[in-house]
């Protein structure tokens, strides 16, 4: 029965999202920014299943996420304001010429091909990833000092993003490129495109996750959730588990950093700041941790919320989020998906009332 | 069973907003040609974010926006339509402006948009524009290096801010100062402000040694030790800080000036990002005596700023925005309303709404702002105005203390750092190599 | 006795061109007051400039400032600032300068209402810039004085000099005379005829030690030197002075680190008791700050507008106490409505506050708009020179003489009280402190009543330093998670240790660095750190079981 209801769902959400949508564009009811809006959220949703892995079945809360998102989006950024470069016939872009640089910096050369820049996005956070995970877990770092010793982090990095010194465009980041693949981003049916892409690559991330969490590896992982020192009586390294969940969680934000550069046009270090790294845990914590349909609803639904509000109530938007944080975490610890089961308890045990004084 | 339906229910309902936003936006993109047609109305973006970091000084541009259209709807609006601003909150987030630029240019097919503060958030905006045929007027002074057909620049250009200031620095009657200290937040205006005025000092035999140049993060709050530096700089007298630090930092950064023994009389602060509405309420006790270079001051006492002080304390007041009554006009307050008027303007001489017609319209218009008589530029979409420097009085407002002679033409291209490009989109394409 | 030695022979050498000047001074003084023609006192302008006749040079100056008022037809000036009516002192200018009296012998003070304003053109002003330095050697402003004795550093000729050496004889500002002395002895020093007389005179400079003293001597000993041995003579004093200089220069570096490190404490001190106690992340602890912050802007309102008493630095030390009360009682509130539930789930707490603290922002932002500033009190505005070079700041010494008074009141607190032994009770075991009869909902609602109270109390000391906005929690709360987890959980001694010590290395990388590079090298540093003290400085001793 539970397999059913899954289905369900999933044929509901697929239909809509693959079918409904690209169909309302293309009969003209809705327009193509919509299409790309909610592209973008499929790419949040995708950095969020890679937050509920570790957060949601591991229990380590790593504030990191926010940094993995951006290094894919600044490799993907960096491509493609090269082939803009090299296609108007300039040497460097254009940042670089004004801040007085002659020569492109060696970390840039790369990024001249496609293959070796889609490699770099995933290599680089991989590896960051894993040196970090080393140093932090064979320390036994957990719990709240991990918090705190990744958001460190991702300020530490997000300060040396913002300089210009590191030839990655500052503050301002990297933004103003025509096309990939030479394919045209204005146009729509690369937008459509792009939207159709994050989709399925959000669908073939859920079904990774979903194996992960199903399969024996994903057991060890919660039981390092619910008691960690239990787990390693029983001559299981913990130090490995957490490790590679860290650097699978780290990939899936950057797969979701490349695919959210194209739809956006800009990525800056502001993504990566302190309001933006709670921002990404605060999804999965609104949808329910530790359920990966939770973790995908979560970053939909928030910011959707989010481009709603900040339109319509442009005074109150932020009253209007903060409450929803705290009742959020106050009554329904587990979120959204959470939110169904209680409802169902209470339903029942009314029925259940019911039928015992009939 | 009851679990299945349960889910179902919520992701209909999930499903159920979702469409209903779209179709929303959908609607509104249909029937906005109709109902400009029919209701007499025309719309305008106004993007500027109320809420974040930005918001210090972006809500009183939205303010004087709304005051500007206030006044055009008041006067029986534009080609006959009322004004009609459609206001979004960007939140101070760089993603979010560009996707609020396409949902002003897309769904609700804005005819134009007043928005921005930072360049990041208009380097966010450009390709938006730009693929979209939008049109944005961006009223702060900026780093300049830019020249898109999209955006009309209400703002100063460094040609009419920065060299002005370095020149009076230097002049006999600015002090003759030989040493200069470039201070600014790391952020591209600063970068690019302390390039050409370094290129500028140069160029006017100042030794190398004798300019620093020193960059803080946002919102530094501890300028312990960069004032130590500028004291042992300033030792003999001569030297003066042009500073580009902008907003909340600049509080602990006078502070600190006077606190170490640092005045005006022996090292003055000549600043680029402090302005009538950041003085507002700061204790200005320590910022007196100490300069800024702007094309306005709210002390230019021209009959049209007189009337437009009082306007706009009245506008606040009447629609009780915080404040009220006490709030001052400054520099990009004054360029935000005029570039409303000046859209108004190209609109009515154009004879529709159209962003080409408009934007050609533009070129050479005149236009009697509070700051006196402005004009557009015959072949690039920025400003000509007048420059004055001013001296911080206790009451945060400013002592003109230098004006220039008369409009100082826009260069988008400083013609130090990039002699041999010009912005040009009569004769030419924008950018285009000079010879 | 060699100053009265030399004010002797200035006199002389003053007095004949006194004289001789008179006349001519006069006369063009009455043209430029009651000129026929506009070029006549352009004309009279000019030449009184070039005559440079000390006795004048008030009445230039009165031009030079636009502060030109003609009382019953004499010439007068009024002091820059005005009384609480409205009202200035006025000097008379020419003959003699010197404050205007009524009958009563009190000063006479007069609204501008009553003076006639003289309008100079700006043209005819500029003429004066040429003589700006000498004018301002007489003006009342020691800084404009400074000023003028360091641009009159290189002249030569004979009449600025003399015109300097009165001026310094008048002298009683201490930074002036010594700016002053600096520039007279540097003119002689390039005119000395003698090894000697030059060496003698580097010895001076040396002595006196201005801010400048060390480039001019390098200057010397680059060029206009007289001979190989007075160059080096200059060049070895140099060299010594830049030295004590830099002694100097880590004391400042010093006193910041510490200044920043006090503030870092006083922030983190109430964060450490309340993650300490509830195991609470309490991500709005900056935004109690921000509360304390805007209490003090309220004071400061309260006493100049509601209460009329303007001008006092009264306010403040009264918003002390009322913002530790004021963030205190909010944060209690926040405790009873929402930490309460989420003691068993430390990282839900963080997701939480922080849904407060962005309710507490955008509340603040609509009840005071935006940027709002406190007004430093006269008291702690300024510095202590503790020697010529170096200033400590009142403000920062003010906050560090606060944080060392908040760590004592936290210690007695802590470890004097029945109420400090329950806390750390608590602390370090809930279920056995409940089981023994502590109410821990109690002490916890009063442990965040004095956590939160203390983040008030920070926020009060930082409009000292900086400004009230209100995200001005989010500065520091990752510094001040730092400090904590550093420190280790709970701990006084950790958080002060760690504090001062993330402080002092800030600014120590400060140095070498800039201010950025500080930054993410420190954060590099602690990561490196928790591998060999994964709990923090002091962590718990014995062994609690993890989970």
């Amino acid at each position: 029965m539970k397999t059913k209801n899954n289905t369900l769902l999933y044929i509901l959400f697929i239909t809509f999202f693959a079918i409904l949508l690209p169909a309302g564009y293309l009969t003209g009811l809705l327009s193509v920014n919509t299409i790309s809006v909610w592209g973008r959220y499929f790419c949040f949703a995708i950095a969020a299943l890679g937050i509920d892995l570790i957060w949601g079945y591991t229990g380590i809360l790593s504030m990191c996420q926010a940094f993995f998102f951006c290094l894919g989006s600044y490799g993907i950024a960096m491509h493609l304001l090269l082939k803009k470069t090299v296609a108007s016939g300039a040497t460097l872009p254009d940042f670089m010429a004004w801040n007085k640089i002659d020569t492109l910096p060696f970390f840039w050369q790369p990024f001249h091909s496609f293959g070796w820049s889609i490699v770099l996005c995933l290599l680089i956070p991989a590896a960051f990833a894993f040196i970090v995970g080393l140093v932090l877990f064979r320390s036994r770092i957990k719990g709240v000092y991990m918090a705190i010793i990744t958001q460190a982090l991702t300020l530490a990095m997000w300060l040396i993003f913002l300089r210009n010194e590191t030839n990655l465009g500052g503050t301002n980041g990297i933004t103003d490129f025509n096309t990939i693949l030479g394919y045209p981003l204005s146009s729509s049916s690369v937008k459509l495109a792009l939207y159709l892409l994050s989709l399925s690559m959000l669908c073939a991330a859920y079904y990774c996750c979903y194996r992960i969490t199903h399969s024996k590896f994903g057991k060890v992982l919660q039981a390092i959730r619910d008691s960690e020192s239990r787990v390693s009586y029983t001559a299981y390294k913990v130090t490995d588990y957490k490790l590679a969940v860290f650097v699978v969680a780290a990939l899936l934000a950057a797969v979701g950093g490349m695919l959210y550069l194209p739809q956006t046009g800009i990525i800056t270090p502001g993504r990566m700041d302190v309001k933006a790294s709670v921002e990404m845990v605060m999804w999965v914590a609104l949808g329910g941790r530790g359920n990966l349909k939770g973790a995908v609803i979560g970053a939909l639904l928030v910011n959707f919320l989010y481009s709603i509000c900040t339109s319509l109530f442009p005074d109150s938007w932020l009253f209007i989020l903060g409450f929803l944080f705290v009742i959020t975490v106050l009554y329904f610890d587990k979120g959204f998906m959470g939110l169904g089961d209680t409802i169902r308890k209470k339903f029942s045990a009314t029925r259940l009332k019911t039928s015992q004084t009939h | 069973m009851r679990n299945a339906f349960l889910n179902q229910l919520s992701i209909l309902l999930l499903g159920a907003t979702a469409l209903f936003s779209s179709c929303n936006s959908g609607a509104g993109k249909t029937g906005s040609s109709d109902s400009s047609a029919t209701k007499g109305t025309v719309k305008i973006g106004v993007l500027h974010s109320l809420s974040g970091t930005m918001a210090i000084s972006e809500v009183s541009l939205k303010d004087a926006v709304q005051m500007a259209v206030d006044e055009i709807n008041a006067k029986g609006g534009v080609l006959g339509k009322q004004i009609e601003p459609v206001i979004v909150d960007p939140a101070s987030d760089w993603d979010l402006f560009a996707e609020k630029a396409k949902e002003l240019l897309i769904d609700k097919k804005v005819s134009a948009v007043f928005g921005c503060w930072t360049s990041v958030s208009r380097k966010s905006v450009l390709p938006v524009f730009e693929q979209n045929n939008g049109l944005l007027f961006y009223p702060v002074q900026y780093e300049g290096e830019e020249c898109s057909n999209s955006v009309i620049y209400t703002g100063a250009t460094p040609n009419q801010q920065l060299i002005p200031a370095a020149e009076y620095l230097m002049s006999e009657k600015g002090g003759g100062y030989k040493k200069f200290y470039l201070l600014g937040t790391d952020y591209v205006f600063p970068r690019t402000a302390n390039k050409i005025l370094k290129a500028y000092l140069l160029s006017k035999g100042i030794p190398k040694e004798n300019i620093i140049e020193e960059y803080t993060p946002f919102h530094h709050q501890d300028y312990q030790t960069i004032i130590s530096k500028v004291k042992r700089f300033a030792a003999d007298g001569k030297a003066c800080i042009l500073s580009t630090i902008n907003g909340d930092s600049n509080v602990p950064f006078y502070k600190e000036f006077a606190n170490q023994g640092l005045s005006s009389a022996t090292c003055p602060i000549m600043a680029f990002s402090v302005a009538e509405d950041e003085l507002r309420s700061m204790d200005t006790e320590f910022l007196v005596g100490h300069l800024a270079a702007w094309n306005y001051f709210q002390s230019n006492d021209l009959p049209e700023n007189k009337k437009f002080v009082t306007d706009f304390k009245a506008f606040c007041a009447k629609k009780g925005l915080p404040g009220g009554d006490k709030r001052v006009t400054d520099d990009p307050i004054c360029w935000a309303y005029t570039g409303v008027y000046l859209w108004a303007k190209a609109a009515e001489k154009a004879g529709s709404f159209d962003v080409s017609k408009v934007r050609n319209a533009l070129y050479s218009l005149d236009f009697d702002s509070p700051d006196g008589p402005v004009k557009m530029d015959p072949r690039n979409h920025h400003l000509a105005k007048p420059v004055v420097i001013g001296e911080i009085k206790p009451d945060g407002q400013f002592d003109i203390i230098w004006k220039s002679g008369g409009l100082v033409d826009p260069q988008p291209w400083s013609p130090l750092t990039s002699p041999d490009k010009d912005c040009d989109w009569v004769n030419h394409n924008g950018t285009y190599a000079k010879k | 006795m060699r100053t009265s030695l030399l004010r002797m022979l200035m006199c002389c050498l003053l007095l004949p061109l006194f004289s001789a000047g008179q006349d001519s001074a006069s006369i063009y003084t009455a043209q430029l007051l009651q000129p026929p023609a506009d070029s006549v006192r352009t004309q009279a302008i000019g030449r009184l400039a070039a005559l440079r006749i000390p006795a004048t040079f008030p009445l230039l100056m009165a031009i030079n400032d636009k502060k030109l008022y003609l009382l019953d037809n004499k010439a007068v000036t009024i002091n820059s600032d005005s009384s609480s009516k409205g009202t200035y002192q006025l000097y008379s200018l020419y003959p003699n300068n010197t404050l205007l009296i009524n009958s009563s012998g009190q000063p006479l003070l007069l609204p501008l209402s009553a003076l006639k304003t003289v309008d100079i053109p700006r043209a005819d002003r500029l003429l004066l810039a040429g003589i700006a330095p000498l004018l301002n050697l007489f003006s009342n402003d020691p800084q404009k004085r400074i000023l003028a004795y360091s641009q009159l550093k290189h002249t030569s000729d004979s009449i600025t000099l003399r015109i300097l050496k009165a001026a310094l004889a008048k002298e009683s500002n201490a930074d002036a005379l010594r700016t002053g002395k600096d520039a007279l002895y540097a003119i002689q020093l390039y005119k000395a005829s003698s090894a000697t007389n030059a060496n003698a005179y580097i010895d001076s400079i040396a002595d006196n030690w201005s801010d400048n003293a060390p480039a001019l001597l390098r200057d010397y000993a680059r060029s206009g030197f007289l001979n190989q041995e007075t160059a080096q003579y200059a060049a070895a004093k140099a060299v010594l002075l830049e030295k004590r200089y830099d002694n100097l220069q880590r004391v400042q570096h010093f006193f910041s680190g510490l200044s920043l490190g006090s503030i870092l404490v006083l922030i983190a001190l109430g964060l450490s008791i309340v993650y300490g106690l509830a195991g609470i992340i309490n991500m709005a602890h900056g935004e109690f700050m921000m509360i304390g912050a805007y209490t003090t802007y309220c004071t400061q309102l309260l006493f100049t507008k509601a209460l009329g008493i303007p001008q006092t630095d009264l306010f403040f030390f009264f918003a002390l106490p009322f913002s530790f009360l004021m963030a205190g009682s909010l944060g209690w509130i926040l405790e009873r409505l929402v930490i309460r539930h989420l003691y068993a789930k430390p990282l839900e707490s963080l997701l939480a506050t922080w849904g407060v603290s962005l309710i507490l922002i955008q509340t603040a932002r609509l009840l005071f708009g935006d940027l709002t500033a406190v007004k430093t009190p006269q008291l702690l505005s300024g510095g202590w020179q503790v020697s010529p070079h170096l200033t400590l700041p009142y403000n920062r010494i003010f906050i560090i003489v606060l944080a060392m008074l908040m760590v004592l009141f936290t210690y007695l607190m802590l470890y004097r009280t029945r109420l400090g032994l329950q806390i750390r009770s608590v602390t370090q075991n809930r279920q056995m402190s409940a089981c023994l009869g502590i109410e821990t909902r109690r002490v916890a609602s009063i442990t965040f009543f004095i956590g939160s109270g203390l983040a008030g109390l920070a926020g009060c000391a930082i409009t000292l330093i900086g400004n009230v906005v209100p995200d001005m929690g989010q500065t520091y709360i990752v510094d001040s998670f730092l400090v904590v987890v550093t420190g280790g959980v709970g701990k006084l001694a950790g958080t002060i240790v760690s504090g001062l010590g993330i402080g002092f290395f800030t600014k120590l990388s400060e140095s070498f660095f800039q201010a950025v590079y500080g930054k993410v090298f420190i954060l590099m540093f602690i990561m490196l750190f928790m591998q060999y003290k994964p709990k923090g400085l002091f962590p718990d001793k014995g062994r609690i079981a993890e989970d």
